[in-house]
């Protein structure tokens, strides 16, 4: 039975199973390959997408859990190359290095932002408290988003 | 010329935030079978049969390889690595065979039906076990392995052995007017737990391997990987997308030659990527190191003796901790002067998993040992720990540890710089509360791990030019802003206009790889060597055009201009295009190397590196909270004066900073791997292995010293390793100050601190550290008259 | 490894009904699943594959309810610890559980896992609403094909890890009393980690801040989180003295048998048992 899922607002048709991990879904089959799978478990938030606006795990999500939600991915954010303001004061501030966790972050961010739009700095870093980067020890990450 | 020092962004952020990067666990490969490992389950064993009879007759299977059909050795200094365990286990998780199948469940429960028949043997799991009396050996062939490097001692349980000995350290410890002050340390191992995972896809094509990975050094990956598969180094291709983090994990050759060998089994392309619970068990960490360091000071501070023995676990393998054993001379040797000093540094082996290069290598750890050991010093003689540190920093002609001379005043003006800062900011010791409030200023010697690299620039007739290397962009940013700054200045481009191939060893030449802070250095140079004959060769045809003299000519924005008379020459395209038609393309090529600075003759044995090229230096300072009831020690503030030559891109610089002191905070805080009775690493995931997270960190205040000497291009020196350097001993050093307890050990986890806040444990004792210094060495000194010699052989080591 | 599972393996139920109806149907080879944070990454603790036959919950209006009455606390075993954090977040005395449902995991975790999940996951000793809700003196009511059954905590417990097929934990049951509640847990980070020690109290106060009532309950030490009788015996009929509070507390250590894991040795986890006691009377005094 095949899985219908609703991806960056366009429909789509999965084969995998229903317990599939979405984040597999999304790479493997739709390739939609900005979600990372780091760990696997739900500890460092690379793989973080939106489902009907808020910021989940899609490797702890089983594609079958996502039928009816809206999933929105890191690629919806800039969908004609236009960056998003978020992606916007992140290119600007310098803050990119290996990059990997960045679609998570910015995914937890936008769902965080969209309830929270003047957050102050422990609002925000208590927001990523579900994503690890290992790269370039958060502050710099923060600067950009209170720029907004 | 154009300004070079500018925040110039980079131009692979846009993709990497839309999600559009591809890194090569995202590579998509028509027809590709997916490969897993058979791993070893337990720590040491003799392997009395492999039958893989039955995973070959699984569906989907298309090729199942074990030792027979990779049976060659490599390693770093000495060749004990085989590919897959043969005949013997040596650590818990070592890859005994390997699969090849049309889907990845296939393969993993193809390896899954491989019947092993091991027997087991004893273990050695911590070093004092391997030292230990009749210690059971982890290579009991150790005899038989070829040595790709003379020099070092080495025999049953210790890998490599190098000593320092400068001075007479007898007459000094025996001086009437000394005080001795003895000092243990022991720190665990630590996990690069670099984002993407080891992963590589191997195709054969025209009867050569293309081998696409994420690594940090792809020359070495093509030799190793050349050499297990006992083909020509010329018939592997190595080629690199954006590696998704790498710290000194990719510094080594690691899943390659699996891919490799199962796709000229398979005749099809091979895609192997390590889980994270692979990435755990089998992690080329940071290894884990026992310290035991004596000095002999007189009241007035000055440093007339030190002797050390420092341990290195090097795992199962001897790998980078065999070159590591030589930066004990420079780091725990380093920032003081010496009256005379002897240092024994030995790589262990264990039946555990490999260690190898982290960041700042061998430096954290050491580092934090000397400066928690200069502060007993400083508390033994009475002195104020920044007073201290003020006299004894190295200075301008004072010898190193190994007789190098070193050059410049530049610890002690950091140290200036540091007191600065710290006059104007106030203290943040309200904060603390009812916790323990503790702060400490340290400094650490690091150096630019150089050595040889090459560069290739064509001037395209649109006005840009093309770099190309073996440099890979591991994140750090140099590839993307550091060489094309360089060679923007020096063809008067802007940087946008300066494209930089991505790594391919069938297009750059030679590199030692990307790491110990040698990019923008080493490959800098060699970079700005291939622009300087390109500007050579454009002005030449430029001269022409113009009229006028080559050293009349200016190269800016784009342009050659006439000096003096702008707007009356051509654009750097036009001139290109002239080019074209007159000599043909213009293209220059650059190459660099280590100079090799001076050692003292004689003081230095079984070292790969006698002296530094280039030295670097960091001074930290922090204030810290302890809580005394359940031990969770709290960052309040942290600075940083970082020697970085010259800074080419300020806000890149502050980015590697602030990255690398968190990184330095869950060494220090955090991050702890153990080792169960089985061999394995208990830390299987980001669960139990906890790097820092948001809430953990506070925003690094950051001072760049300029000016220092350096031969880096343009007076650069590598800034993107540094700054873990001393982190550990920072932190350290606070948390004695705060807590009034001898902190010996790393990490400083809740329940470590807890423990001595309640003097729950037991003092540190190191049974296998002989008491008499030269009991120590398998070599007696007096018949230790190695000279330095530099690397050969297929594996190039480094940080 | 992932599965491939086809629709008789992957079931969507609508009603409470249809779902117990499900899961009996489909007997030992059926399990329910909820927010699925702990099912899907079983197999990588070398848990069980995912090789059940799943009955997802995540649909039954019924069951993602919060239903504050003026007696009771009625929460159905799908509401997310996100959405329990925010529904009880001004609600009187339900403090504890509100701080250990917005603080567990993390925040993109919070937005899926369920309370329901977080009490039936019988291996994790870590849960931060197991304690919270000892502490409160919660009801779970478990719906089966033979009807509506209403046990104590304590009893589910005990339980949880051998419901029959068609079982299946339905709602959590809160009295609402004039206690107050806090529920301290010890990260060994900031956040974004398991504590490695939890204790949830609740106290009922009258003059002078004597303790009337008293209920704690001590999370992640043993594999089980369980009450402890001894503190609260020594609380009630004094007044709430933090300090005191701390110090009964460390004479009562023997009370648990502490587990050890890769985190935290047992020793640790008692060893910060009285701070925690110390920090929850703090934070339940009447000017704090």
């Amino acid at each position: 039975m095949a899985l219908l899922l609703t991806v960056n607002g366009e429909d789509r048709t999965s084969g995998h199973g229903a317990m599939t991990p979405l984040v597999d879904v999304l790479r493997d089959e739709f390739h939609l390959k900005g979600a990372k799978p780091v760990c696997r478990e739900g500890f460092c938030g690379a793989c973080t997408v939106l489902l009907d606006d808020h910021p989940v795990m899609a490797c702890l999500l089983p594609a079958g859990l996502a039928v009816g939600a809206r999933i929105r991915t890191v690629e919806s954010l800039a969908p004609d190359g236009a960056l998003s303001p978020l992606q916007q004061v992140m290119e600007e501030h310098d803050v990119v290095q290996c990059g990997m966790c960045f679609p998570g972050m910015l995914m937890s961010l936008s769902g965080f932002l969209a309830v929270t739009p003047r957050p102050t700095r422990d609002e925000v870093k208590a927001a990523l408290s579900g994503n690890v980067c290992r790269c370039t020890g958060y502050e710099r990450i923060i600067d950009a988003v209170l720029s907004l | 010329m154009a300004e070079v020092t500018l925040n110039f962004p980079r131009r692979d952020a846009r993709d990497k935030l839309r999600g559009r990067t591809r890194y090569t666990i995202d590579r998509d490969v028509s027809g590709v079978l997916h490969a897993a490992l058979l791993r070893a389950p337990v720590p040491s064993a003799r392997i009395l049969r492999i039958d893989t009879a039955a995973a070959r007759a699984m569906p989907g299977v298309r090729a199942v390889v074990t030792a027979e059909h990779a049976p060659g050795r490599h390693g770093i200094g000495i060749a004990d690595h085989p590919l897959f365990a043969a005949g013997r286990v040596r650590y818990h998780g070592e890859p005994m065979a390997a699969v090849a199948a049309d889907t990845l469940a296939q393969a993993q429960a193809a390896a899954a039906a491989i019947v092993v028949e091991l027997e087991p043997l004893p273990a050695v799991i911590t070093m004092a076990e391997a030292l230990g009396p009749s210690a059971s050996l982890v290579h009991p062939d150790w005899r038989d392995y070829e040595v790709l490097v003379e020099g070092g001692a080495h025999g049953g349980n210790v890998a490599w052995e190098a000593t320092v000995l400068r001075g007479d350290p007898e007459a000094a410890f025996a001086r009437a007017d000394v005080t001795v002050v003895e000092s243990l340390f022991r720190v665990g191992r630590q996990n690069h737990l670099s984002f993407e995972p080891r992963a590589a896809i191997a195709a054969f094509e025209d009867g050569r391997c293309h081998i696409e990975t994420s690594t940090q050094a792809p020359w070495t990956v093509r030799n190793v990987t050349a050499h297990l598969l006992d083909v020509l180094p010329s018939a592997v291709r190595v080629t690199v997308p954006a590696v998704g983090g790498g710290f000194g994990l990719k510094f080594d050759c690691a899943l390659e030659p699996y891919a490799a060998l199962l796709a000229r089994h398979a005749e099809a392309p091979v895609r192997l990527v390590n889980s994270r619970q692979e990435e755990m068990l089998t992690c080329l960490s940071r290894e884990n190191a026992e310290i035991r360091i004596r000095s002999a000071v007189t009241k007035d501070g000055e440093i007339a003796g030190r002797e050390a023995v420092v341990l290195m676990d090097c795992g199962a393998y001897g790998g980078e901790q065999i070159f590591l054993t030589t930066m004990t001379a420079h780091t725990l040797g380093g920032n003081y002067k010496l009256g005379s000093v002897r240092l024994a540094s030995r790589a262990v082996y264990t039946n555990t998993a490999p260690n190898g290069a982290f960041r700042a290598c061998n430096g954290t750890y050491n580092t934090f040992a000397l400066e928690r050991h200069t502060d007993e010093i400083c508390e033994a003689i009475g002195m104020d720990p920044l007073e201290f540190r003020r006299r004894n920093v190295l200075g301008d002609g004072n010898l190193g540890a190994t007789g190098q001379i070193f050059e410049g005043d530049v610890l002690g003006p950091m140290l200036d710089r540091m007191a600065g800062l710290r006059a104007a900011r106030p203290s943040k010791q309200a904060q603390a509360g009812d916790r323990l409030y503790g702060r400490a200023t340290t400094v650490g010697t690091w150096f630019v791990f150089v050595g040889p690299s090459a560069a290739t620039v064509n001037l395209n007739a649109d006005g840009s030019a093309t770099l190309v290397t073996s440099g890979v962009e591991i994140g750090s940013g140099s590839m993307m802003q550091g060489l094309p700054q360089i060679v923007a200045h020096t063809l008067g481009l802007k940087p946008q206009d300066v494209v930089v191939r991505a790594a391919d060893t069938d297009a750059g030449g030679y590199d030692v790889g990307v790491g110990g802070g040698r990019t923008t250095v080493s490959l800098g140079a060699a970079s700005m060597a291939a622009a300087s004959e390109v500007r050579r060769k454009l002005l030449d045809v430029a001269s022409g055009m113009l009229q006028t003299p080559p050293e009349g000519l200016t190269l800016a924005n784009g342009r050659v201009e006439i000096a003096g008379r702008p707007g009356t020459g051509a654009s750097i395209a036009e001139v290109a295009v002239q080019a074209q038609k007159l000599v043909g393309p213009i293209a220059g090529s650059g190459s660099f190397t280590g100079p090799g600075v001076a050692a003292m003759p004689g003081c230095a044995a079984g070292h790969f590196i006698d002296a530094l090229d280039i030295p670097v230096f960091a001074v930290h300072e922090c204030e810290v909270a302890v809580d005394p009831d359940t031990g969770h020690v709290e960052v309040l503030s942290y600075a940083v004066v970082q020697d970085v030559g010259r800074a080419l891109n300020p806000r890149a610089i502050y980015g590697q900073i602030q990255g690398g002191v968190t990184q330095g905070l869950g060494y220090a805080l955090h991050e702890e791997i153990s080792i169960g009775a089985d061999g394995s690493i208990r830390q299987s995931g980001f669960e139990t292995y906890r790097v820092p997270l948001a809430q953990d960190v506070v925003p690094v205040e950051i001072s760049l010293f300029e000016g220092a000497p350096s031969i880096g291009p343009l007076g650069t020196k590598g800034a993107g390793e540094v700054p873990i350097l001393n982190v550990a001993a920072a932190i350290a050093c606070a948390v004695a100050n705060a807590t009034g307890r001898r902190v010996q050990e790393l990490p400083l986890t809740p329940p470590r601190v807890l423990e001595l806040l309640l003097g729950r444990g037991l003092p540190l004792d190191f049974p296998h550290i002989a008491t008499a210094w030269d009991d120590n060495l398998l070599r007696p000194l007096a018949a230790a008259s190695w000279q330095g010699r530099r690397m050969a052989g297929p594996d190039a080591p480094g940080p | 490894m992932r599965m491939k599972t086809g629709a008789d393996t992957f079931h969507v139920a609508t009603t409470l009904h249809g779902a117990v109806a499900a899961l009996a149907d489909r007997g030992h080879a059926g399990a329910p699943l909820a927010g699925a944070t702990w099912i899907m990454r079983a197999p990588l603790r070398g848990g069980p594959q995912q090789d059940r036959s799943y009955v997802a919950l995540s649909r039954i209006d019924e069951l993602r309810r919060v239903e504050i009455g003026e007696r009771d606390i009625t929460i159905g075993a799908c509401v997310t610890h996100a959405a329990l954090a925010s529904a009880l977040a001004h609600i009187d005395g339900c403090a504890a559980l509100v701080q250990a449902a917005a603080s567990s995991a993390n925040p993109a975790v919070r937005q899926v896992a369920t309370i329901g999940g977080n009490l039936c996951a019988w291996d994790f000793a870590s849960a931060d609403l197991v304690p919270a809700l000892i502490c409160l003196a919660a009801n779970v009511e478990l719906t089966s094909p033979d009807g509506v059954e209403r046990i104590s905590m304590e009893r589910f417990l005990a339980r949880r890890s051998e419901l029959a097929p068609g079982t299946l934990l339905s709602r959590i049951v809160v009295a609402r009393t004039a206690c107050g509640s806090a529920h301290v847990r010890l990260p060994l980070r900031r956040s974004g980690d398991y504590p490695v020690a939890i204790v949830s109290l609740a106290v009922k106060l009258g003059q002078n801040s004597t303790v009337l009532t008293a209920r704690a309950a001590v999370g992640s030490v043993e594999v089980v989180a369980r009450r402890w009788e001894t503190l609260e015996a020594g609380l009630v009929g004094r007044p709430l003295d933090p300090q005191a509070a701390a110090a009964l507390a460390g004479r009562c250590l023997d009370d648990f048998v502490a587990r050890d894991g890769v985190e935290a040795a047992g020793w640790y986890r008692l060893a910060v048992l009285p701070s925690l006691v110390r920090r929850a009377a703090q934070a339940l005094l009447p000017h704090s």
